[in-house]
């Protein structure tokens, strides 16, 4: 169900987000810039309230959907990473929000409630994009050699995302939590509106973010494995970090199934370096051999190691000879251009009908 | 004319707001966003005025709108005008709008206008280095634990406490806000 309306035209989806958005913003008092002078001056922490609430929230609830099978974090559109432009960006950038006492969200907000400085914010705007898209060839030097674009917490820092997920809203809370008291002990007191309403929410987060963080059985089945399909586009798209392994005891000269990969006994699977920033993707004819594989691994400490769903069987059903929709839906038929092109890249081939036999009618009801 | 409403409790706007951007990624796969549609803005205008020079212009010839549609084709465009509408509607039925004109942040009238301007100019040139704003990078890109949106929230905010601190000096009228 992830992303049902990635594809649409624009505005069957910008129109509605855009309007919760404006709606949300303006509730907030983002779109007055007294608001936003008063908090860069650390008298009034509404900004920073809003900020760490609203990103708090979305983090958990992707968290949860993924955690429990309802997000498909692959199919999303990460920001990407550039550390060294973005430092220097973040530097000018908050400079321009102070001395506009307003960002370019909270900008058209500004304007769209009739203030002359929230339109003049959006020109300057406007201006300062068309001047760094004049001078890009001298700017843009640094910009775009170290472009990332899977570059996350977990996988960059090394911890399990549960983790990541608790000490961000750790952090957070406490940030929330210390506005409000210089608000009252420092600047003798903005009037909390409900006063009831952060106790209660924060509970409701901590609760939700220590599950996260706890080495739980879903931890395991969810994001221990890795989607044929998804492991093909990473292949092909020359994924940085990826190492496949192939396990097998076997030492005959026999190719591997899947291109690409290195093939190791489980034995010496307790000496493996991993590089940090290596996602390891372990296979083997039999599943099960990949799950012992799996747990020899992450014994020696390394927790970027995921297995192939359904090991080598699940890579020739569904990237060698996936089964040609018979449908004419055309959003399945759409998506499985992206099946078909990748199989063709592997030098797999579409087939028309499978056998129906239980096991891979059971494993696609699974990964649908 | 009724008086203003008050804005709403802090932590329940945020929640609000956070539950717009999850139900935005859950639905479509990408986040919120704000600066990306001035940099089509930008292209889409100077390709109708000097299409030559937008042209010659790397960053802005990849970025002219290629379909039918023009810059209206463009999510983050749409989106955006979508904001203020909302923005307006909100304010109006809780009797906050504000024709009258500039809040003032330490300068009046044509200083305030000139201000929001340069403040306008520096964050379009830093967002195009850092790849987004507060809304598309700090925002969603938080959500989604992105490296580069967990080091922009922390510079961004240091480097304008900073940048507020010294206008405050050279306003000195800053004091009274």
């Amino acid at each position: 169900m992830t992303a049902p309306f990635f594809d649409v035209a624009p505005v069957v989806t910008a129109i509605p987000v855009g309007l919760a958005f404006g709606v949300a913003l303006e509730r907030a008092g983002f779109g007055v810039p007294r608001t936003i002078a008063a908090q860069l001056a650390g008298r009034d922490f509404t900004v920073m309230k809003v900020m760490f609430s609203a990103i708090v929230t979305a983090m958990l609830g992707l968290f949860w959907a993924e955690r429990l099978g309802w997000l498909d974090v692959s199919r999303l559109s990460l920001p990407p990473t550039d550390l060294f432009p973005q430092l220097v960006g973040a530097i000018v950038f908050g400079a321009g929000f102070a001395i506009a006492s307003l960002c370019p969200g909270t900008a058209c907000v500004a304007a769209g409630t009739g203030r002359r400085d929230g339109l003049a914010t959006i020109a300057g705007l406007f201006l300062g994009t068309l001047l760094a898209a004049e001078l890009w060839p001298w700017l843009g030097r640094a910009a775009e050699n170290h472009l990332r674009l899977d570059a996350t917490l977990p996988h960059d820092l090394g911890w399990s995302k549960g983790i990541t997920v608790a000490l961000l809203t750790a952090i957070a809370l406490l940030a929330i939590w210390c506005g409000g008291w210089i608000e009252r002990r420092v600047h003798g007191g903005i009037a909390v509106i409900r006063p009831r309403v952060l106790p209660t929410l924060s509970t409701v987060a901590i609760v939700l973010a220590l599950l996260a963080a706890a080495p739980g059985r879903a931890e395991v089945t969810v994001s221990a494995d890795v989607a044929p399909l998804q492991l093909a586009q990473w292949l092909h798209d020359r994924a940085p970090g990826l190492r496949l392994i192939e396990v097998s005891d076997s030492s005959d000269g026999e190719r591997s199934r899947i291109p690409g990969s290195e093939r190791r006994s489980v034995a010496s699977l307790d000496t493996l370096t991993v590089a940090p920033g290596e996602r390891v993707v372990l296979y083997s004819e039999d599943p099960a051999v990949a799950a012992e594989a799996l747990a020899v691994v992450r014994r020696s400490g390394t927790t970027s190691v995921e297995t192939l769903r359904g090991g080598v069987e699940a890579w020739e059903n569904e990237v060698m000879s996936p089964v040609v929709p018979s449908t004419t839906d055309s959003a399945t038929i759409a998506s499985f251009a992206r099946v078909r092109s990748l199989s063709a890249w592997f030098g797999g081939r579409p087939v028309l009908e499978r056998r129906t036999d239980d096991v891979s009618r059971k494993r696609r009801r699974n990964t649908c | 004319m009724n008086a203003p409403k008050r804005y709403s409790d802090p932590i329940l706007a945020g929640v609000a707001l956070g539950l717009v951007l999850l139900s935005t990624i859950l639905v479509t796969g990408r986040g919120l966003g704000a600066s990306g549609a001035f940099a089509s803005a930008a292209a889409a205008t100077i390709n109708t005025l000097a299409p030559a020079h937008a042209a010659s212009v790397p960053y802005l010839a990849e970025r002219v709108p290629s379909t039918a549609a023009g810059i209206f084709g463009d999510w983050l465009v749409i989106e955006l005008l979508a904001v203020a509408m909302g923005a307006w509607l909100s304010a109006r039925f809780a009797n906050r709008l504000q024709w009258r004109g500039a809040d003032d942040v330490g300068d009046r009238g044509s200083a305030r206008i000139v201000r929001a301007i340069g403040g306008g100019a520096l964050m379009g040139v830093g967002a195009r280095l850092a790849q987004g704003c507060t809304s598309g990078l700090a925002l969603t890109g938080g959500a989604m634990l992105s490296t580069g949106a967990w080091l922009f929230i922390p510079v961004a905010f240091g480097s304008a406490f900073a940048a507020a601190y010294v206008m405050r000096q050279l306003t000195r009228r800053g004091q009274s806000v």
